[in-house]
């Protein structure tokens, strides 16, 4: 039997029973809902602790702006990589890396979707990790 | 009740002064900070045993970095206060003096910003994040450039173009950190850094000073003080985040403010000095200000209304892009332009529009994308 690997942030997205879900919070005062999930304090009212619940977001959403990072200081990426603002079908927006996407910045309002590829983590073991892309597209 | 700035005693900008903003040196923050002070002092004409209390805005430094600077100025034992807040650090060290004394709490203050960029540091909230460490700021503003240029149909290269016209206002000012004019060729060509940016559209972050000068009139008439340096702050607004909001709607809370405590329209304005650390943060805060309409700022860009001699001369210095993002300094620097602008003072970079001389300017600062800050000064 396959072991499934490991995800490289399982408190921010979490494989479901449709493929995978953005881990998110909704406040039970106010009703906003958010990402990531944190009990700290909703950021609309103030409401905190058990006011505020976990709150799967789904993985779908629409491509809001990209951009191709060609310069990075970080040693822990490697630039050319894209960076695209979702604002997803459950409401919240983020942002975060696109799977190879050179045209991105002309894809403005196209359905994504997250997807799990392969990464490694700080130790440099295979996990997985959360890229957007189109929906429809093979990896 | 609430009161503003102008319900308050009027309060002045007297005298401007910088270090030239450059690319890190061996030179000491000590000796940056105490070349600014001592322009600013000659040029209000003030002695520093006459001021009543100093505002450091630094972001880099680490604890009570003015203190080295002062003890040269032969000590006083004045009240000194620090104030980090990002880019808005100066910006926020010149509020807090003006509030002081507009409020009758001090007569005279001697506001500083300085910055070598030793230490940058930010605070780490511990709530975990897809990939915020790949999107540094120049990507947080190439996905608003992407935006924007989608929703209006605006072409990249027309963006360049605020890039353009903020270096050929440095190549005017002695005290810019990029002092050379660029084609838009030379702006589209140069090093690709993210998105449609290339490095000339994104602001240096160097070393620097710049410091001015804030009275009362009781300070004015008691020194005896050129009438024709005196520059009347006229509003100070602040504002911060709210959930999900953006750089352009905390600007435009922010300048709507400003606007409102000054009781002058955005259209009265004569020139204006934004946070235009990227070229599209020039177009999404002339928006914001009210000076013209969502998705029309570069038609005014391209028409030469922002220009030096145009409608509203929009970042004369240079800019952020061209003058450099020193960090504490860059507000401080801000006010100061404005101060030479509205006195006749700015030489070769002097604004006058088809209004002629300019009588009201604006300077605008936001901080991380999370704090925000807008002055209106006017020449009496």
């Amino acid at each position: 039997m396959n072991e499934v690997p490991e995800l490289l942030k399982p408190d921010l997205y979490a494989r479901t029973p449709d493929g995978l879900g953005l881990s998110g919070g909704k406040c039970v005062k106010c009703g906003y809902v958010f990402f990531p999930f944190q009990q700290r304090g909703c950021e609309k009212c103030g409401a905190h602790g058990e006011d505020i619940s976990a709150y799967e977001l789904g993985a779908g959403g629409k491509l809001v702006s990209a951009a191709t990072v060609h310069l990075h200081a970080g040693k822990n990426r490697t630039a050319p990589f894209v960076i695209g603002v979702i604002e997803l079908d459950s409401g919240p927006r983020v942002r975060t890396l696109l799977v190879e996407m050179p045209d991105a910045e002309q894809r403005l309002g196209e359905m994504v979707e997250a997807v799990l590829v392969e990464a490694k983590n700080k130790d440099g073991d295979p996990v997985q990790d959360l890229r957007f892309k189109p929906v429809g597209r093979a990896l | 009740m609430v009161r503003v700035l102008s319900d308050l005693r009027p309060v002045y900008v007297i005298g401007v002064g910088w270090h030239p903003y450059q690319y890190a040196s061996e030179t000491s923050y000590v000796e940056l900070g105490l070349k600014a002070c001592r322009q600013a002092l000659d040029d209000a004409g003030l002695q520093f045993q006459c001021i009543d209390e100093a505002f450091v805005g630094t972001a880099c430094l680490g604890m009570a970095a003015g203190r080295n600077i002062f003890k040269h100025m032969g000590a006083t034992g004045l009240p000194l206060m620090h104030i980090e807040n990002a880019s808005a650090s100066g910006s926020t060290a010149f509020r807090t003096a003006c509030i002081n004394v507009a409020a009758g709490l001090s007569d005279s203050a001697l506001v500083l910003g300085v910055d070598k960029r030793e230490h940058p540091y930010r605070a780490n909230p511990g709530i975990p994040n897809l990939a915020e460490d790949a999107i540094v700021p120049f990507t947080h503003f190439a996905l608003l450039s992407n935006q924007y240029t989608t929703k209006h149909g605006v072409s990249p290269e027309d963006v360049a173009r605020v890039a353009v016209k903020n270096h050929k206002n440095g190549s005017l000012n002695q005290n810019a950190q990029r002092q050379k004019e660029r084609s838009l060729d030379e702006v589209l060509g140069g090093k690709a850094i993210s998105g449609v940016f290339t490095s000339l559209q994104c602001c240096p972050v160097g070393e620097g000073a710049a410091a001015v000068v804030v009275v009362s009139e009781d300070t004015l008439k008691a020194y005896n003080l050129d009438p024709a340096k005196a520059v009347r702050v006229l509003s100070s607004s602040a504002a911060s985040e709210a959930p999900q909001s953006s750089d352009a709607a905390l600007t435009k809370a922010t300048i709507e403010k400003a606007l409102l405590d000054a009781k002058i329209s955005a259209q009265e304005l004569d020139v204006m000095e934004f946070h235009d650390a990227f070229t599209i943060e020039e177009l999404l805060y002339a928006e914001a200000s009210g000076i013209c309409n969502e998705g029309q700022a570069i038609h005014m860009l391209k028409e030469g209304a922002f220009d030096i001699g145009g409608q509203v001369a929009i970042s004369t210095s240079g800019g952020l892009i061209a003058c450099g993002h020193p960090i504490g300094p860059t507000g401080v620097g801000q006010i100061g332009e404005i101060a030479l602008q509205l006195r006749g003072e700015a030489g070769a970079r002097q604004h006058k529009g088809p209004r002629g001389m300019p009588r009201y300017g604006l300077a605008h600062m936001v901080g991380l994308g999370s704090v925000c800050y807008a002055h209106v000064l006017r020449m009496d």
